[in-house]
């Protein structure tokens, strides 16, 4: 075969998936490539123009302790930053930020194009050349080849996209913007099943046409906390969201035009998201609800764009316009985008190995929508672990994977290669067992030493990371040492604050269970040498570590115990019969699902315990067999 | 090959009456619950696979359970490979599921059906090098699940918890969404609500858990023996507890020479009724043989029957065969209530006993009032109990697991704590569950948020 061009690492779409793969291969040594259908559409928000939120900033978050790009971005093109959940526990407090959604997309170009090793390319891929079991390269629209040892796929919403508002649809990956039709084709001929989903969005409103003085402004955090464990402070001006309602009448408007949507005539086939419902689903679905919440969100500084946060909908542009003018101060409101939803398909999960990589085709990686996920995040996430494994794999060296006990990284990609995906999956704090250890606050301590080791934690960061590491062994060693007696000036003070009794003697690290425990009170009882150089956020953690720890024995062990024979491999031939003592309809739900290990089995509705019981039994038995003949 | 991080405990010979019964323990605390059990305070370590005689001791009030053989056996070389400690105890039923329900107290579980086995196959400690042995492990396995019949039995009992479970679940997802959700207009968290609707969960699920007394005894049975001087009337009280002349009653003192017994079923629970000898001194070499079985019968029995005479003066037989039931569980049957010259306070009096009953074997007067005071102490007030009951240890463990969880959840809600935390407990009552009625999985809870609540911008 001729090539025109020779890489070791092709990555397939410019989103966040692609992006941050192009980046973590590029930086690994690998000659990386980014292929897009449009260089000025790098980091493009198709959405929502924020990142973060519950679960969310936990992934940005691990994504910057690993040394991934999404969070020093977000630092410095957001508009809005807030920190959700301040009233709970830290383990599910996390930052999230509104973006100016242009600034957003020209800051990631820039970072990538200042990265070596990575050449930006403009095409459409219309073919995988593969040889045997391997990838070789890809082909591009205008007759190019390109060759590599790796490809990752990250395209998004752009396989056989098909774009709907009202009873018209048209081929799209995103308004705007082309479908890819021929690739989809590649990925079925090499066998990879297939299925659709959807997904949609809101319209956008013309800011000058809004009564702003209506909503009630929803204000930025006075001190925002940035993403990225390199970022000091956020630099940029921060701006207002508002908030705002449906009625009884938008409602009733929506339940009379039913009929105009793709939703409810059939003309959708994928599945959506339940957690993103759109407004028709909302409306039909929870009819006692004579009000639903929406967010105003402005696009960015240098644009009147305003996004309609919580009217994601398919009705036709016309209806849109008048549902948007019911909302009091929207009557003179302009759209001037129209919402629509879009079908998709998306690749089963259950293709992949740990490290995103096809175990049908060596050298193909697949990463973000087209593995059934939603969400920037979800997407930059495993666009890095892709990035990375292509990275190491074609310069010789074994590949990555983080675990669920040890980030939410790890547990996304659990979930989507043992379970699959029925509907777009997003991440939740409820999806990990181990939700009170995996802090945004404690990502760096647990994942910035291996981002070092792959080699993609600069050495600035590695720097600031060991200087962190030594002040939280200063501030962890005052928790476990330092006492307050009830000679100290501060014990008076300490039972005013706590309202209870403190007793003679109280180590800080028992203070930290103790009510109305802040940072402030902490620092109060610290002497000018303690406190030499410990920042704010060194206390939060070492207060979180105290708050936890006495739980986290009862929140590893039920679990530890149900889960440690998760891994125990079902072969692919057994007749479930064969087991022996299982009843017909345990069988049959057995070989329905064909679990690929005893954690898939576990998770197979109407399976008993007895029966999963004997299956255990029969596969430790089988193991053990197989381990002792093969000694 | 990694070793489990929990302790495992059954008893390991088969259930009902036996010479010993051996209770095993397995895993990393094995070695901690013989030092409490047997009040050792020593830091040495036994010496390992040489049994010792040491009284059993309960941890918490320091009565003495039993006196056993006990043998530890040290990681790796032991049945399952790790840690493993027995306790060859007497073998009465009644004996050993007390000394059970100690050791469960001590952070061990009680084993799932094969899970012995289990352990020592995962820890290499079984060679499976021939198919049979596979199967022979596999049939082991199933013999445990018929026995406990748990396949049939956990249909049921799943129907009985489902309620609580999804009323756990629903506390699950309002704690869940108010974390995950936080921007969505949800209806405001009523703390009351949720402390009232876990605390009708968990007096709920104690209910059902206090079926397992009677439960374990309609499973297991009950062995009632009438022990008394000769001629005090027992094989008449035999008769007419029974229903039916079995006993042959003459007017001649020691008539009964052998122990008869009968089964009974009383409010439903299986009763083995157990006829006895007359005790008294005696060279009559078949009449001794028949007071040394008495003795045997009593000492085997859940609860004895001391029958006398209420028409007569204590005699010093009589007083032999109270002071030989001081300590274990009894009645006393005050017999021939009919007679002119009954007294029963004259004999009341003199045993203190309150549970003494007036009974006429002759006129069945104070019949029906004596098998109450026999069960009495079996049925701890439910007797009237109806619907499931709990059989099966097991599911009795978590059960109780499950209400300990919920509880620490409910004593966090009232310190104020952070959803986050109170959920750990709730989660893990709701797996506790899931090992009685199937898992449920993150993805149920997330679809039971999203068809509650109105999520998503």
């Amino acid at each position: 075969m001729v090539f025109d061009e020779i890489f070791d690492v092709i990555v397939i779409g410019g989103g966040h998936a692609g992006c941050e793969a192009a980046s973590a291969a590029a930086r690994l040594g690998a000659n990386t490539a980014l292929l897009t259908l449009n260089l000025d559409l790098i980091g493009q928000m198709s959405c929502n123009p924020a990142i973060g939120g519950i679960g969310k900033g936990h992934l940005v978050r691990e994504i910057d302790a690993l040394g991934g790009i999404m969070g020093r971005v977000i630092d410095r093109t957001g508009i809005q930053f807030r920190l959700l959940n301040r009233s709970r526990g830290p383990a599910v407090q996390a930052p999230r930020a509104q973006a100016d959604r242009t600034l957003y997309r020209v800051e990631m170009r820039r970072t990538l194009e200042a990265t070596p090793n990575l050449s930006l390319r403009q095409g459409l891929v219309t073919d995988l050349l593969v040889r045997g079991d391997r990838i070789v390269g890809v082909e591009l629209q205008d007759a190019r080849r390109l060759a590599a040892k790796a490809v990752i796929v990250a395209t998004g919403t752009f396989l056989n996209g098909k774009i709907h508002t009202g009873r018209r649809t048209y081929a799209g990956g995103r308004t705007g913007e082309p479908a890819s039709t021929e690739l989809p084709q590649a990925l079925r001929r090499l066998g990879f099943p297939v299925g659709r989903l959807k997904t949609g969005t809101p319209p956008r409103l013309d800011g000058r046409t809004i009564d702003w003085d209506t909503f009630e402004p929803q204000p930025p955090d006075e001190r925002p906390v940035p993403f990225s464990f390199s970022t000091d402070a956020i630099q940029q001006d921060q701006l207002n969201c508002f908030l705002a309602y449906t009625n009884e009448p938008l409602h009733q408007k929506i339940r009379d035009n039913l009929h105009e949507s793709p939703l409810y005539s059939g003309a959708i086939k994928g599945v959506g998201p339940r957690y993103c419902p759109s407004i028709e689903d909302k409306v039909v679905k929870f009819p006692e609800k004579s009000r639903h919440q929406l967010f105003v969100e402005p696009e960015g500084f240098n644009t009147n764009e305003v996004y309609l946060n919580g009217l994601s909908t398919s009705l036709p542009a016309q209806l849109q316009q008048e549902l948007v003018n019911l909302i009091p101060g929207m009557d003179e409101a302009q759209i001037i985008r129209p919402g629509y939803a879009i079908e998709y398909d998306f690749v089963d999960p259950k293709e992949l190995t740990p490290f995103l990589e096809t175990a049908r085709c060596k050298g193909l990686f697949l990463a973000g929508q087209i593995n059934g996920t939603t969400g920037y995040e979800e997407a930059a996430c495993q666009g890095l672990i892709a990035g990375i494994n292509a990275g190491l794999t074609t310069t010789g060296r074994a590949p990555f994977r983080t675990h669920r006990e040890e980030s939410y990284i790890g547990v996304l990609i659990d979930d989507l290669i043992t379970q699959g995906v029925d509907e777009p999956y997003r991440m939740f704090t409820s999806r990990s067992e181990h939700r009170l250890s995996l802090r945004y606050d404690n990502a760096d301590e647990r994942l910035e030493p291996k981002g070092r080791e792959l080699g993609l934690v600069g050495d600035t960061e590695w720097d600031r990371f060991n200087q962190r590491r030594e002040r939280l062994a200063r501030i962890r060693g005052l928790f476990a040492s330092k006492k307050i007696r009830r000679s100290d000036a501060a014990h008076d003070h300490l039972r005013r604050v706590t309202g209870q009794e403190i007793g003679d003697a109280i180590r800080l690290g028992q203070l930290a269970l103790r009510p109305n425990m802040t940072v402030e009170v902490i620092t109060g009882l610290l002497d000018q040498e303690e406190r030499v150089d410990l920042q704010v956020r060194d206390i939060e953690t070492a207060l979180a570590d105290y708050l936890y720890a006495g739980y986290l024995d009862s929140q590893n062990q039920t679990s530890r115990r149900l889960r440690q024979h998760d891994m125990l491999s079902i072969p692919e031939n057994l007749s479930f019969r064969a087991v022996g003592s299982l009843s017909h309809e345990m069988v049959e739900r057995l070989e329905r699902v064909k679990p690929r290990n005893f954690g898939d089995a576990r998770k197979i509705p109407g399976l008993t315990p007895a029966a999963l019981s004997n299956l255990l039994v029969y596969l430790t038995a089988q193991q053990s067999n197989a381990r002792t003949l093969g000694a | 090959m990694s070793l489990s991080a929990d302790s495992i405990v059954a008893l390991s010979t088969p259930p009902g009456r036996g010479g010993i019964g051996v209770i095993r323990v397995s895993g990393p605390d094995a070695l901690a619950v013989l030092r409490r059990m047997t009040g050792d305070a020593s830091k040495g370590e036994p010496t390992p696979n040489y049994m010792t005689l040491r009284p059993i001791i309960d941890p918490r009030t320091g009565d003495t359970l039993d006196q056993a053989l006990v043998c530890f056996f040290q990681a790796p070389h032991s049945f399952t490979g790790e840690d493993v400690v027995e306790f060859h105890c007497h073998g009465s039923p009644v004996l050993l599921r007390r000394i059970l329900d100690t050791i469960l107290q001590l952070d061990v579980r009680l084993a799932s059906p094969g899970e012995f086995s289990l352990r020592a196959v995962m820890n290499g400690r079984m060679q499976l090098t021939q198919a049979e042995a596979i199967r022979d492990l596999i049939d082991a396995q199933t013999d445990v699940a018929a026995q406990q019949a748990t396949r049939q039995l956990s249909g049921e009992i799943s129907h009985r918890l489902q309620p609580a479970k999804d009323q756990l679940l629903r506390i699950i997802v309002r704690l869940e969404s108010s974390l995950e959700f936080v921007e969505d207009d949800l209806p405001q968290l009523e703390q009351h609500e949720i402390l009232s609707a876990l605390g009708g969960l968990r007096s709920d699920l104690g209910s059902l858990a206090d079926t397992f007394v009677r439960g374990r005894l309609l499973h297991e049975g009950l062995k009632m023996a009438l022990v008394g001087r000769p001629n005090a009337g027992k094989s008449s009280l035999f008769n007419s507890l029974l229903g039916h002349e079995r006993a042959i009653v003459t007017e001649v003192p020691g008539t009964t020479r052998d122990t008869i017994s009968e089964p009974v079923g009383w409010d439903g629970i299986p009763i083995t009724l157990i006829d006895t000898a007359g005790m008294r001194a005696t060279t009559d070499q078949v009449e001794l043989l028949g007071v040394e079985r008495t003795r045997r019968a009593a000492a085997d029995a859940d609860l004895i029957v001391i029958v006398v005479d209420g028409s007569q003066p204590l005699t010093a037989e009589d007083q032999l065969v109270l002071d030989d039931a001081s300590g274990k569980r009894h009645v006393v049957a005050v017999n021939k209530s009919d007679l002119p010259n009954f007294s029963p306070q004259r004999v009341g009096d003199v045993i203190g006993q309150p549970t003494a009953v007036a009974v006429s074997a002759l006129t069945q007067e104070g019949i029906a009032q004596l098998r109450a005071a026999m069960l009495k102490p079996f049925v701890n007030g439910n007797g009237a109990a109806e619907g499931l009951m709990i059989t099966n240890a097991r599911h009795h463990d978590l059960l109780v697991r499950t209400i300990d969880a919920v509880a620490s959840s409910e004593t966090l809600i009232h310190e104020r704590a952070s959803e986050e935390i109170i959920l750990v407990g709730l989660h893990q009552a709701l797996e506790f569950l899931g090992e009685i009625t199937g898992e449920t999985t993150t993805e149920e809870i997330l679809g039971q948020i999203f068809s509650t609540f109105c999520i998503g911008k």
